[in-house]
């Protein structure tokens, strides 16, 4: 049969403070895999990943950012044009906690009008450390109308949940947010909506 | 990069360059890097002709300089280019595409990049391909004429030289000319129209004679090729090339063992010349004679139907008839699917399967190949219907070849018409069509109509009875045709031990006893190709008498393929896991060996620069420096990248080098704190990442750039004052007179500018060419050090330098010595010297005294034009423009204005106050 490799593009972004394991999340969805060494992201990172949901292959697109608050007003400008935004905050880091406010008055000032987000409290393996009580997360997470996972990159749990979610919730939304595409190769500069690069040439 | 521009810079007038790749020219083990355009020149009358040169090329290509060409393969109707991969090779989404170019006469093997780009190429070639319109005219290539080699000595040194000067190529052209061809390189084996012994990659001398093939030898050829080879360039479709689903099918297949497993199924194969009988007795005795009723019934009848009206109009009773006949007799309790009826004249495929099986079945095609009279028609031929039994491909074939005892060859032929001309459309249209020898298993059944030999008719019949049908079968054509490669080839068949099936008198099962007296033979076979087949039966069936032959049947075992659904998910996962993994290795990126960049001590107008390398990864890209979001350019104004945007081969490196230069329009937001020596750049790589680069540092205040009423008010040298009072006193605001609000009254002019014109009143008043030679750069440095720190006695400059600095101090001051708001006022009053008087009483104390002192100074150095040889005008046209500045900016003063701005500052030059 001559299916097309996938029917759907979605793009997603990890937003989050500095060291909430933003790229460890990535890692664990794209690759499987778990590194303990530290690098900071500073820039925009992406993979792709290619899942099947409700009979549909979707490729999803998911960009990493850069955490560090000097980057905030340049990381802002990678939101348009994303379908799913993941808010990640670390359970053991109160200070993480406390800025997902920011972080999401800077999706609403940002970000697509319709986006559809999701809070990670990220680290749950480490309860022993916990500051942030799940009960915390679930709060704030049910006053802004969004979903809530507490997730670990390294003991990968609800990494894949958390993803697949998200992208299901995407997929619930009418078609016109969705990007039918072609099965060739989409990169970041074909994609709509992304300022920087956008604008620049 | 578009190499495209490089290649058409050396094109001559009518040639256009539509597309260029970069790709590797396979010669054997030699790889050497080619770049290729595809040139299309326009004709006279109408029309386009294509050619694809071929080019040597240094680096990436950007000028005409940087290729040479290699050689040209006009695009003719024989000419064709198709991706091919090698025997066994695993296709990998990333790799190279390795294409190779066919023309009559040449054969060259490239491998090109992966990706897109590779893709239009190949699509654009295909659509230059002439076509087979006969209407229209084949390719002549008279406009490459040009190109063709003058001089054969010059051919071995220059064919790899550079080409010095574009136009006049040496003789390293070759039209139609063939390359060395090389059997390893070429997959498929495609006919060689080179010797290649006389071919040697290392003497290219021996290229020589082929290289000057005349038009009309060029034209020949062309002719002479063939229509179907070039083809293929048309079918060229861009799904062969990178489509991801191809790529996972193939996985798939070659993976099957892992999620599939054998088991086997009972099929019944029969077939039965019933010599355009009606049915007239129940068929079970052929069709049930089994203790297990068959999961698949294949069954093939011949001479259904030997009337007229059955051979022209394709239409009779007798296909319903037969198939009620056969759908009653088939294994009685067990329910079956019919899957299929095909029929040619009177050959009839029936194919059922038990209802439960029926879900496993798909793409189910059937085909008809007539091969009687003419060649064509269908008395004689073959009906066919493949499918697919859970993941096993399986082809059933009915056959009724030609007749007569000495038409074995005949015979022979049918089949193999049958196999080439039987073609089965695929699901996926843009796939070749299959051949019946494509599938895992082959039924072949029908009336073969191979006869027994040598021996006369009694004989046979004397073995018959006694039952030696070994013996004579020694005597089957089918078995000494087979025997001798001649047809069926890879074909099983089971032992005979049943009488042959022809030719009885019908209604019983005595011998024929017509007048023809055609002697028995085994006409009636079941062959049968593939693995996993276990024949348990093979027999005929004697009782049913209603045709001059016996029916024949034979049951099977076969291992069919069946899919484990939860395997299938998990392989067909690791299939789709495992090409994320190389899209995502195939993104591209860089290592920088720097992110962070610290400019300490920044001065005015002085160069810092800070480097950095990009190291590529394994995949090429394109890097540049890409605007932040409201942002005009990729960084401050005091900032540059050199370069800003390039592009990376795979694992080279390049060295960047951030400059940073505060200049005049960039000095007052630094001193003020306004700006900071603080970026970020953004670089981005086409398709890839985004990396952030941060730029910080210090800036170093500076008199250049302060406005006048700032520096009034600063008393100390502005290094000696603390950030906090040098911004406060930066952004004040102007006040036309002092409000004393401050505690300090300022000073009646800068002290950094009396400082500089002192400096000149006392060494340069008689300075010949003064302000008109330029200073030196090192010694502005130690004027800027010395007034910003205030040790101006350590000053030690050459005149002209000093000049030089108030020059720059005058316009370096963000708001003119004359005030914006007051440029205009003076413009129109420009020759009255009462009026500009009036206007100059008009702006604030500092600026006014400011202007008095110059003007007073000026009029010193003209007192002494003698030695310095100034005059009003050199005097009044080089300050009339710093201290008049237009609002509107610099660029768009008009003569009239400039020359009013002079004159303004003339009057004052000419007129002692």
């Amino acid at each position: 049969m001559a299916k097309k490799t996938y029917d759907l593009l979605f793009k997603l972004l990890l937003i989050g403070d500095s060291g909430v394991g933003k790229t460890c999340v990535l890692f664990r969805f794209s690759d499987d895999a778990f590194n303990t060494t530290f690098i900071s992201t500073i820039g925009i990172d992406f993979k792709i990943k290619t899942v099947e949901l409700q009979g549909k292959k979707i490729k999803l697109q998911i960009w990493d950012t850069a955490g560090q608050e000097r980057f905030h007003t340049i990381t802002t400008s990678y939101y348009r044009g994303a379908m799913g935004i993941m808010l990640v905050y670390d359970i053991t880091n109160g200070k993480s906690f406390e800025n997902i406010s920011k972080w999401l008055r800077n999706i609403d000032e940002h970000a697509n009008e319709d986006v559809e987000r999701m809070l990670l409290g990220n680290k749950c393996d480490m309860d022993d450390k916990r500051v942030v009580p799940k009960g915390k997360g679930e709060q704030i997470a049910r006053e802004h109308g969004i979903r809530f996972f507490e997730t670990s990159a390294k003991a990968n749990i609800n990494i894949e949940k958390a993803f697949l979610t998200l992208a299901e919730d995407i997929l619930r939304k009418p078609l016109k947010l969705h990007i039918v595409s072609h099965p060739k190769y989409l990169g970041p500069k074909d994609f709509e909506g992304r300022c920087c690069s956008e604008t620049s040439l | 990069m578009d190499q495209s521009v490089a290649i058409q810079e050396t094109l001559a007038e009518g040639e256009y360059c539509l597309i260029a790749v970069q790709g590797v020219l396979c010669e054997g083990d030699s790889r050497q890097s080619r770049l290729l355009g595809l040139v299309r020149y326009r004709l006279e009358h109408g029309g386009q002709e294509h050619a694809l040169f071929v080019y040597t090329h240094r680096r990436m290509a950007i000028t005409g300089d940087d290729v040479s060409l290699d050689q040209i393969v006009p695009i003719s109707r024989d000419f064709t280019l198709e991706e091919v991969s090698r025997e066994g090779e695993l296709y990998i989404l990333g790799s190279d595409v390795t294409v190779q170019l066919d023309t009559a006469e040449l054969s060259l093997v490239f491998q090109l990049p992966f990706g897109s780009h590779t893709r239009t190429f190949l699509q654009e070639v295909a659509r230059a391909c002439p076509g087979f319109d006969p209407s229209t005219q084949d390719p002549e290539f008279l406009w490459l004429s040009r190109y063709r080699c003058s001089e054969r000595e010059t051919e071995p040194t220059t064919r790899l030289g550079w080409n010095s000067a574009p136009g006049t190529w040496p003789g390293c052209a070759r039209i139609g000319g063939g390359g060395p061809s090389f059997e390893d390189s070429r997959p498929n084996g495609k006919g060689l129209l080179v010797d290649q012994s006389s071919w040697s990659q290392d003497k290219p001398e021996n290229l020589l004679p082929r290289q000057n093939k005349s038009k009309s030898e060029i034209t020949d050829m062309v002719r002479s090729s063939t229509i179907t080879v070039a083809d293929k360039a048309h079918i060229l479709s861009m799904q062969k090339f990178g489509l991801r689903d191809t790529i996972v099918k193939s996985h798939l297949i070659q993976k099957e063992e892992d999620y599939t497993y054998i088991q086997n199924f009972r099929f019944f194969v029969g077939t039965y010349n019933v010599n355009g009988q009606s049915p007239k007795e129940c068929l079970q005795p052929w069709l049930s004679h089994g203790v297990q009723a068959p999961d698949v019934y294949c069954v093939g009848f011949q001479e259904l139907d030997l009337s007229k009206e059955a051979f022209f109009f394709h239409d009779t009773p007798k296909e319903e008839e037969w198939f009620k006949a056969v759908s009653e007799g088939l294994y009685p309790g067990t329910k079956y699917a019919k899957v299929k009826l095909i029929r040619l004249v009177g050959i009839m495929l029936l194919l059922y399967v038990k209802q439960e099986h029926a879900e496993y079945i798909s793409e189910v095609e059937a085909e008809t190949v007539g091969t009687g009279i003419m060649g064509r028609m269908g008395n004689k031929g073959g009906v066919a219907i493949r499918f697919r039994f859970h993941n096993t491909s399986i082809c059933v074939v009915n056959s009724h070849l030609a007749a007569h005892t000495e038409e074995y060859e005949r015979r022979n032929q049918d089949y193999k018409d049958i196999c080439s001309r039987m073609q089965f459309c695929q699901v996926d249209p843009s796939l070749p069509p299959l051949t019946i020898n494509k599938h895992d298993v082959i039924l072949w059944l029908g009336d073969l109509n191979y006869r027994i030999e040598e021996l006369d008719v009694e004989k046979v019949k004397k073995l018959i009875e006694e039952k030696a049908f070994q013996t004579l079968y020694a005597y089957d054509q089918l078995r000494a045709q087979v025997a001798a490669k001649a047809v069926f080839e890879g074909f099983s068949e089971g032992e005979l031990t049943f009488q042959p099936t022809y030719k009885y008198d019908t209604g019983s099962d005595d011998w024929d006893t017509s007048e023809k007296c055609r002697a028995p033979a085994w006409c009636d076979r079941v062959l049968w190709k593939g693995k996993n087949i276990t024949q348990l039966s093979y027999q005929s069936h004697m009782a049913l008498k209603t045709s001059d032959h016996k029916p024949v049947s034979s049951v099977f075992d076969i291992g069919v393929r069946v899919v484990n659904e939860e395997l299938y998910r998990k392989t067909l996962e690791e299939i789709v896991r495992s090409l994320d993994k190389l899209e995502n290795a195939n993104i591209p990126s860089v290592s920088l060996s720097r992110r962070e960049f610290c400019f300490q001590n920044v001065k005015f107008m002085q160069l810092q620069v800070e480097s950095f390398t990009i190291q590529n990864g394994p995949v090429p890209c394109q890097f540049e420096f890409i605007n932040k979001p409201d942002e005009e350019s990729y960084c401050k104004r005091w900032l540059n990248a050199n370069p800003s945007r390039g592009f990376l081969l795979p694992d080279s490196i390049i060295k960047i080098e951030l400059e940073l230069f505060v200049n005049k329009t960039t000095a007052t937001k630094l001193n003020s704190g306004e700006d900071k020596i603080e970026d970020i750049l953004v670089l981005h790589l086409d398709r890839g990442k985004d990396y952030f680069l941060s730029v910080s540092g210090n800036y170093m205040p500076s008199c250049f750039g302060s406005p006048i009423h700032t520096l009034c008010y600063m008393k100390e040298p502005i290094l000696d004052l603390p950030l906090e009072t040098i911004r406060h006193l930066t952004l004040m605001q102007l006040q036309t007179e002092d409000d004393g609000s401050h505690l300090e009254k300022p000073m009646d002019i800068p002290k950094e500018l009396w400082m500089m014109v002192d400096y000149l009143y006392r060494n340069a008043i008689q300075q010949e060419d003064l302000f008109q030679q330029p200073g030196l750069r090192l010694e502005f440095e130690h004027i800027r050090d010395c007034l910003d720190t205030g040790t101006i006695d350590h000053l030690s400059a050459s005149n002209h330098s000093v000049a030089e600095a108030l020059l720059l101090f005058l316009e370096s001051l963000p708001e003119p010595v004359i005030c914006y708001r007051a440029y205009r006022s003076c413009l129109e009053c420009s020759g009255n010297l009462t009026a500009s008087n009036q206007v100059i009483t008009t702006l604030p104390a500092c600026h006014r005294n400011v202007f008095t002192y110059l003007m007073a100074f000026l009029q010193e150095l003209l007192k002494n034009s003698a030695r310095n040889h100034l005059d009003g005008n050199i005097l009044a046209s080089i300050f009339g423009s710093l201290l008049l500045r237009s609002p509107a900016g610099h660029q768009k003063l008009e003569t009239a204005e400039k020359k009013k701005a002079q004159e303004f500052i003339h009057q004052f030059l000419c007129n002692s106050p």
